[in-house]
């Protein structure tokens, strides 16, 4: 079964793109290679410069890849296998590759401009003024969720933090190499690479026990000392490290699940609401778009599409093959995820202690969530686990099951980590505009919010404290919340650049997926905010009530966004 | 200016046709899969300096912006070094004018491009 969900996902991906994709960029987008692509008719040799299709979609990719694809997947498994996989496959081709298509194209037309200049242009100023409000919210909650995962996977498996923190000692060594030493640039990378084995191999020597709350306090001061100190010292060569894991992770894992010919042994449906988020019955609609973001659809590729892909893409022609298919390729990975969960995800929760008393088929969407936390075995150490079985049982089981799971571990935390520390940079540009208003009337309080240390230190601050205190999957669907309102107006501006500014024969394949989108997004945002909440605010008042304003400030901006499309009348297909 | 981003500073290995190279059927079916698998092997070489590159990028790009406002701040008010120090480094800034003539059309848009360059997901 294993076998048979990939190679199915891979060919209707493949019949997908060469039919659905093509009939977009025909008759939505009507690509034409006789216009110039701003990367030749602004071409200044450093931001607009045009770069080779394969080598843009690398790049492409490698910025919209992160542990969102992995997370998600593993805790939508409690709908069972199918709902889930049908979410990332069909989301992921009608909506999310859509969206970053149209959001690359519409900025390809725009100058490279970004997709919240062209929803400014397109539907009203405010709308891109709200990108700025929804982001810095999005970077709280990122911060919160991604530091909860690390935390909760480094308690799981003190292997994996120890050899995490023998990776950065790794990445500094890299560092001196390349900028002090100025070593080749191969022989650096191919030390680079034998010390990143070795962390590994380190790393399952001695784990390093420490509690949750430490790993949280760990965490902040790494992220305030790493958005401080140059790129060069230790983030660009980690991220260099990190990009080799990437590809080692994504090719075992295809390796693994081709060969695995492994049954399912998660049901294929339990429940339409199975208990997941505050312990409450979560409808598949409308909450699914808050589980699975990245795999199926996120807001952050409109602003990778439109920020620099955009700046570089050479010929429009090319626009499909890295807009819309790097997208599925992010789908597969989600794909490769759901299989090692499906495959493996039930023998694993077994292994971890969950007695079929209390987890079997019957049961599982009522069990699932809490069977899996009770074990320690939720999300990210679900994967981890389930993706080392899926290696084992292969003939790349010759690699021993610990390293692999470090491996897996190290994958998924330096996603979650790189992300970490890059949320201050892009919170202290968001403060600033955000702030914009009170430089004149309250010069004081803008000149101390756009400091360079309170701006980075606020959304450090609030994250790692809803990480230590709240209700790890309440922040997740909120995250969710807030990437998916992203992904809502990035696609309604594609649609309102498809059908009022192409006037495409076809744009109803952008304006319906956008308008089920927002209908979909704020209904799941009311939802939560009726129906999760209020048991979220009486368990833990401080971070329930955090989340609450976010989530009422994200629904209100919402509802003044579709009131600008609607007067802007850039739904109406001409 | 240091592009980083620039492909071109990179060795480009491009897909060649193997004509007159294949003097047997499975050869002309071998070579150009080989050539493909290259080319695959290439791209994806150049794609990963790149996107190690891009992050430095950012500091060097926030470099010469101060090292621009430095020489012509005076345009807007910033402290300007002797005149005759700027007048003489003038006409090497030619290329940064037409940068920071570009980065100052899009200053009022640069999330998406720090988002496309740091990477978040």
């Amino acid at each position: 079964m294993t076998t048979v969900i990939i190679v199915l996902g891979l060919l209707i991906y493949l019949i997908l793109y060469f039919t659905y994709g093509k009939k977009l960029e025909r008759d939505v987008v009507v690509a034409s290679d006789d216009t110039e692509a701003p990367s030749k008719r602004l071409y200044d040799g450093v931001d607009y410069i045009s770069a080779r299709r394969e080598v843009l979609f690398g790049h492409h990719f490698a910025s919209i890849a992160g542990a969102a694809p992995i997370i998600g997947p593993a805790l939508a498994i409690c709908w069972g296998w199918v709902p889930g996989l049908l979410w990332v496959w069909f989301g992921n081709i009608f909506i999310g590759a859509v969206h970053d298509y149209l959001a690359l194209m519409a900025s390809v037309r725009y100058d490279g401009k970004s997709v919240q200049f062209v929803a400014s242009d397109l539907i009203g100023k405010r709308t891109g003024t709200a990108f700025y409000w929804i982001v810095f919210f999005l970077l709280i909650l990122v911060v919160a969720a991604f530091a909860a995962i690390v935390g909760g996977m480094f308690v799981k498996t003190p292997e994996i933090a120890a050899a995490y923190v023998w990776k950065i000692v790794a990445a500094l060594i890299l560092g001196v190499l390349l900028y002090r030493v100025k070593m080749n640039f191969v022989v650096a990378t191919i030390i680079g690479i034998i010390m990143l084995c070795a962390a590994i191999w380190l790393g399952t020597l001695q784990g390093i026990p420490l509690s949750y709350t430490t790993w949280m306090w760990v965490f902040f001061f790494y992220i305030v000392i790493a958005a401080a100190i140059p790129v060069n010292v230790l983030l660009q060569p980690r991220d260099y490290l990190n990009s080799w894991l990437l590809y080692a992770g994504l090719l075992i894992g295809f390796i693994a699940a081709v060969f695995a010919f492994r049954g399912f042994e998660v049901p294929a449906f339990s429940s339409f609401s199975p208990v997941l988020l505050g312990g409450k019955p979560t409808p598949f609609w409308p909450a699914i778009p808050l589980i699975i973001a990245c795999g199926s659809l996120s807001g952050f590729h409109s602003l990778v599409a439109s920020g620099t892909t955009s700046k570089q893409l050479t010929k429009e022609s090319d626009g499909l093959f890295i807009g819309y298919g790097a997208m599925f390729t992010e789908g597969f990975l989600s794909t490769i995820v759901m299989v090692s969960i499906a495959g493996f995800g039930y023998t694993a929760l077994k292994n971890a202690g969950v007695t079929p008393e209390t987890l079997i088929a019957d049961n599982w969407g009522a069990m699932f969530t809490k069977a899996s936390a009770s074990v320690k075995m939720a999300a990210a150490n679900l994967f981890v686990q389930s993706y080392a079985d899926m290696v084992g049982s292969t003939w790349l089981g010759i690699i021993p099951t610990k390293v692999i799971k470090v491996i897996a571990g190290m994958w998924v935390a330096s996603f979650a980590m790189t992300t970490l520390d890059t949320t201050n940079r892009l919170a202290r540009y968001c403060v600033s505009e955000m702030a914009l208003p009170l430089k004149d009337s309250a010069t004081g309080l803008y000149n101390a919010l756009t400091n360079r240390w309170v701006a980075s230190v606020i959304p450090a601050a609030i994250g790692i404290w809803l990480a230590a205190t709240g209700n790890w999957l309440i922040i997740w669907g909120s995250f969710g919340a807030a990437n998916q309102l992203i992904a809502s107006i990035a696609l309604m501006t594609g649609a309102a650049f498809a059908a009022k500014k192409l006037k495409s024969s076809f744009a109803n394949a952008a304006v319906i997926p956008a308008w089920i989108l927002w209908v979909t997004v704020t209904a799941a945002i009311l939802w939560f905010i009726i129906v999760v909440q209020p048991g979220a605010i009486a368990a833990k008042p401080g971070p329930g009530w955090t989340v609450m304003v976010i989530l009422c400030v994200m629904l209100i901006l919402n509802f003044v966004f579709i009131w600008d499309f609607i007067k802007s009348k850039a739904y109406k297909v001409e | 200016m240091i592009p980083f981003k620039n492909s071109n500073l990179l060795p480009v290995h491009g897909f060649k046709p193997c004509t007159g190279l294949t003097s047997t059927a499975n050869h002309s079916m071998v070579l150009p899969i080989l050539e493909f698998f290259k080319r695959i092997l290439s791209d994806f070489d150049i794609a990963h300096r790149e996107s190690a590159a891009a992050l430095t990028g950012v500091e060097v790009k926030e470099l010469e912006n101060i090292f621009a406002l430095l020489l012509l701040g005076s345009f807007i008010g910033l402290p300007s070094p002797p005149s005759f120090l700027a007048v003489e480094l003038l006409p090497f800034m030619e290329r940064e004018l037409k940068v920071l003539n570009s980065r100052a059309r899009d200053a009022g848009d640069m999330l998406a491009e720090m988002v496309g360059t740091i990477g978040i997901g």
